[in-house]
């Protein structure tokens, strides 16, 4: 460990400017709330993103349950049919790109330094950057209830015609596509940063192919994230140019083909599904395992069925489009397609059951999330077959079923993984858990809420209801399934609540019980061998890898005949988070100042050019002061204290937080 | 005609089959479904029972596999299920891999897909056959062999339906759907075809995209604006077949419904007969409410509406965005209106004078829309309301009653919802 007591040297010998034009100062943690919205601690962003994730969990869930409300009852008059289209779609684009995107952004962030080694991402002020500007996108998006009219009313897929000037007439859609080209910034950034920090910040020994199935799975979602953002950035500027310059892309009467919209937003489209999956995919991938007290069965089988998944998201989009008019060979190719991606899936589903096969399952709260994932994706999978079957798709597409269906792969399998997470790292995250008893209340209701709110949906679906109605007339028989669905998302919503409960009660708790330790769970990855809650400099000493669940076998052995021995308690075995002197980037304004004036451009493209320059003078100068602003404070006072943060290395910052954690050998 | 909406299969049959499917999420669906116009798993007609099929084969499948995963997940719950770690150095076996057994689970999905395919593939291929025979009509007394082609428009809420006897439809014959050939017969809300025939229909729109979708004779096939979608629709029984608009096109998607009756040979000659004649105007008596309800409609809805043979012929010209408004020559013909909502005539069989003349007075309360209170320069969508006096309303509904024959009781019968 390398004690640094100077500024980074450059390559080229110069030396830094101490305040460049005179006035540029790094900021200094000291505490209070600058701490945050400056800070570029890779665990702060994280954890802000969480929060912010979980505000627009319960907005979107708002939404959901005035849907629900408006649906109860055949002919309900309790919203408009204008308000309940604003209502679905900013519903849906809430919980896709408002809450499970950032969620599982804030495991990324959190975990991917925790999990290979690291003392933070790859470019931490580019880290900062992507969660204010995805916050940034995600208000900007939401103050369309407010200043523009109302919400988008043309669903989160926004089909052309519907969504162009003629028959979408509120500003509601240009918030939808100026909101979401700001999100797809915040994720393009992040995607290639957190890829960058899995290929080249892994501690020594974590090969690739020695990463937890978590950091693997983050993995391939960022590489998914890198191609399908810029395909809907296209598209969504296309859409911005049709209805603000008056262009003809998605014109039909000027001889454009309402299909281009199509391909272009499900090439996105699809592969987002798998965004939002795969983090999940690898939550659970972490927790099984320790509460099964076994290794996770076929690591490489689990890998190797991901990036299968990842690559072969790409070859389904259209069978979104099997009524569109495709034609039937186009039809026939995607239903093959899709039919095939379910084999590397039932591959991660038999292989989860094949990790709790003979092991000791401790049903936890985090564990029964997780199963409640591996069982209630299964039934969203398997009623995803039955949409590939192009001819009976041509059925269901458009109907409850497929309602049913996604929710039960984006809540069964998305959410409740990203429930098993939250309960999972809770203590390494706060320092104290989460209650298990409360814990578990929340689990059943939500499991019952989700199957009372979702299950019917298959039948109604079925039965001939279609998507996206604002009302239903009595007759048809969706009278039962419809009150049955509301009263579960009621129960749902009631669980939501019960665990914003037990995260307060929780915290309220925790001073009188006994802290949980490094490793509370028993668990096999890196992120357990430091102290709860992780010390700002993560690790002490940044760890020699030697072999996959490096962290278990320092508190294990396998003798020859099989049986476990144990070598140490977690306690010894980890690291005490006393290290001083820990070289960290220094904090940053500029990332939260940049992303201010993006939503300032978006409001001038919408409302008034000149806010435009506002907006483009405020993201220029904030790029500008990011690329002069000095390494750190040249006022900063001593190097000694382990949340001190000194020196930063302009040469793109990868250096400063070297994997090897030796700075002297860490900058070349 | 005589059998409406015939139940092939006991309804319980098909809820045992779903029953199967979605028990393992452990639902009790048998009984509560009742019945179902839109209904999915009731086919009648040889697509859709291909359609249902294939769904019912793969269903099983799935629902084993689900049963197995569950099965499994709850076996394991229940044998190795521990209460605490707590003091517990004993570990079962650490298996970490075992590639023959993977590779079998890779292979034995990859089989199940495969079976899955050929029944997919066999499917598929055979529904996008068409096999539409010529079908003999008399047109104004001439026979006419007929291709049972029927051209689908969807607008901004409600369908038209376009036949062309004599005329040989493909894409150069229609090359717009704005403005398509003047066609021997034009209806809306309803389609009408014969019993047993493969008809072909060439689906679009004029405005956004819908979805043309008739559960029980066959899955949906999106309309297109500037295309024409192949689809093909049958029925085995003579018969009302509902169907709703699958594809969010805007404010009353919910609202923009459809129906296909299917009649048999003698109806279905019947119905051309009496959709050929074009109205003339009633002769002029300001006492009678016919009367009034002509001028009526020719100062207020004739700028949209087109009563052939009194206001003018196809070229109509619509100020509304989708540049179409139904077609109401044979008004009292149909049983439905309003895009498919609101019936014309009631349980007993009587003229709906309430939800007609509530339609004339709101149309925006009985179906949202916009219509009224635009900006300058912004065309309608939808039916606007006109501000009529209840008079006048009251001489337009008694005006619409004489466009048409009323269809017969059986018909009537078969479009309510119960």
């Amino acid at each position: 460990m390398a004690i640094i007591e100077e500024p980074l040297a450059l390559t080229s010998g110069e030396q830094h400017a101490e305040r460049p034009l005179g006035v540029l100062t790094r900021p200094q943690a000291n505490g209070s709330w600058k701490d945050w919205v400056s800070t570029v601690d890779h665990k702060k962003i994280g954890i802000m993103y969480g929060v912010a994730a979980m505000f627009f969990f319960l907005l979107g869930g708002l939404e959901a349950l005035l849907i629900r409300t408006q649906l109860a009852f055949p002919e309900s008059g309790f919203l408009s049919a204008d308000v309940y289209n604003q209502i679905f779609t900013m519903h849906g684009v809430t919980m896709i790109f408002l809450f499970v995107m950032p969620s599982a952004a804030a495991f990324a962030n959190y975990l991917i330094p925790l999990q290979i080694g690291a003392r933070d991402v790859a470019f931490p002020r580019l880290n900062a950057l992507s969660f204010w500007v995805w916050l940034s996108g995600a208000i900007f998006l939401n103050t369309s209830w407010i200043v523009g009219g109302g919400g988008a009313d043309c669903g989160w897929f926004c089909y052309s015609p519907n969504s162009g000037i003629t028959f979408s007439p509120t500003n509601g859609v240009d918030f939808y596509v100026i909101g979401l080209l700001i999100t797809g910034i915040a994720s393009l950034v992040s995607a290639v940063n957190l890829a960058v920090t899995c290929l080249n910040m892994r501690a020594p020994g974590m090969s690739l192919f020695r990463m937890p199935v978590l950091t693997w799975m983050l993995l391939v979602t960022q590489f998914l994230l890198a191609f399908a953002l810029p395909v809907i950035t296209v598209a969504l500027l296309l859409l911005l140019f049709d209805r603000q310059f008056d262009s003809q892309f998605f014109d039909p009467e000027a001889g454009a083909d309402p299909l281009l919209w199509q391909h272009l937003f499900w090439i996105f489209g699809h592969p987002e599904v798998y965004i939002i999956i795969l983090p999940s995919f690898g939550i659970i991938s972490e927790v099984i395992p320790a509460f099964s007290r076994k290794p996770i069965f076929g690591y490489s089988f689990m890998v190797f069925s991901g990036i299968a998944i990842g690559f072969m998201g790409w070859g389904v989009w259209a069978h979104h489009m099997f009524v569109s008019g495709i034609g039937p060979i186009s039809v026939f190719a995607f239903s093959m397609a899709t039919m095939f991606i379910a084999v590397p899936t039932g591959v991660k589903i038999l292989n989860w059951l094949a990790t709790m096969w003979g092991g000791k399952l401790n049903f936890s709260t985090a564990m029964l999330f997780a199963v409640g994932t591996v069982t209630m994706f299964t039934i969203g999978g398997l009623s995803g077959v039955t949409h590939s079957l192009a001819p009976a798709d041509t059925q269901q597409t458009d109907t409850y079923y497929i309602v049913a269906h996604f929710h039960y792969v984006i809540f069964g399998g998305g959410v409740l993984g990203l429930f098993a997470g939250v309960y999972f790292w809770w203590p390494k995250v706060f320092g104290h858990l989460l209650d298990e008893r409360r814990g578990k209340i929340h689990f059943w209701t939500m499991l019952i809420g989700f199957n009372l709110t979702f299950g019917p949906m298959h039948v109604l679906g079925l039965q001939g209801m279609s998507r996206r109605i604002n009302t239903y007339s009595s007759g048809f028989g969706f009278e039962f399934w419809n009150l049955v669905a509301t009263i579960g998302s009621y129960i749902l919503g009631a669980s939501v609540l019960f665990f914003l409960w037990n995260v307060y009660k929780s915290k309220k708790e925790a001073p009188n019980l006994p802290a949980p330790g490094p490793d509370p769970w028993d668990a096999r990855s890196l992120e357990w061998s430091i102290p709860s809650p992780t010390p700002e400099h993560n690790f002490d000493e940044i760890p020699v890898v030697e072999s996959q669940d490096d962290w278990w076998f320092r508190k294990y052995n396998i003798e020859d005949d099989g049986s476990v021995v144990r070598i140490s308690s977690a306690e010894d075995a980890a690291q005490k988070g006393d290290a001083v002197g820990v070289h960290l980037p220094s904090p940053s304004f500029w990332p939260l100042v940049l992303a201010i004036g993006l939503p300032l451009i978006g409001y001038g493209v919408i409302f008034n050019l000149w806010l435009c320059v506002v907006g483009g003078l405020l993201t220029g100068g904030a790029i500008y002061a990011w690329v002069l602003e000095p390494v750190d404070d040249p006022d900063a006072d001593g190097h000694g204290h382990d949340d001190h943060h000194d020196g930063d290395d302009p040469d793109g910052e990868l250096a400063t937080v070297g994997a090897a954690g030796d700075h002297t050998e860490g900058e070349g | 005609m005589k059998t409406i909406r015939k139940r092939e299969k006991p309804v319980s049959d098909s809820r045992t089959r779903l029953l199967g499917a979605v028990a393992l999420i452990g639902l009790i669906t048998a009984g509560c479904a009742g019945d179902a116009e839109l209904d999915t798993l009731q086919p009648q007609s040889d697509n859709a029972r291909d359609i249902d099929t294939l769904l019912d084969r793969v269903l099983v499948i799935a629902g084993v596999i689900g049963v197995l995963v569950l099965g499994a997940v709850v076996y394991m719950a229940k044998k190795q299920r521990v209460k605490s770690y707590d003091g517990d150095d004993e570990f079962p076996e650490q298996i970490s891999h075992n590639n023959t057994l993977e590779i079998g689970w890779t292979i034995v999905p990859a089989i199940i897909m495969v079976v899955v395919a050929v029944l997919t593939t066999v499917a598929h291929f055979s529904l996008n056959e068409t096999e539409a025979n010529a079908y003999e009509v008399e047109v104004e007394g001439d026979s006419t062999s007929w291709e049972p082609k029927i051209v689908v428009v969807g607008q901004q809420w409600w369908w038209e339906f376009r036949y062309y006897f004599t005329e040989d439809v493909d894409a150069d014959f229609l090359d717009d759907p704005r403005n398509l050939p003047p066609a021997d017969i034009v209806t809306a809300g309803q389609m009408v075809i014969p019993t047993g025939q493969e008809v072909e229909l060439l689906v679009t729109s004029r405005d956004v995209i819908h979805s043309f979708w008739i559960p029980a004779l066959n899955g949906k096939r999106d309309a297109r604006p500037g295309f024409f979608a192949p689809w093909e629709i049958s029925a085995d029984e003579p018969g009302v077949y509902f169907g709703q608009c699958t594809e969010f096109c805007g404010l009353s998607h919910a609202k923009m419904r459809m129906q296909t009756i299917a009649m048999d040979d003698a109806d279905f000659q019947n119905w051309i007969d009496e959709q050929m004649v074009p109205q003339s105007a009633p002769p002029e008596d300001p006492d009678d409410p016919v009367s009034r309800g002509a001028t009526a409609f020719l100062a207020n809805c004739s700028s949209c509406h087109l009563v052939e043979g009194f206001n003018g012929d196809e070229d109509i010209a619509a100020a509304v965005v989708s540049q179409a408004a139904p077609n109401l020559t044979h008004f009292a013909s149909r049983t439905t209106f309003a895009g498919g909502i609101l019936n014309t005539y009631t349980e007993d069989g009587e003229w709906n004078r309430d939800d007609i003349s509530q339609w004339l007075r709101a149309p925006e309360v009985v179906k949202e829309n916009y219509a009224n209170g635009l900006p300058d320069g912004e065309l309608p969508r939808g039916m606007p309301n006109l501000g009529l006096s209840e008079r006048t309303i009251s001489d337009l509904v008694a005006y619409l009653e004489t466009l048409g024959q009323k269809p017969s009781a059986e018909i009537l019968a078969a479009t309510e919802v119960e």
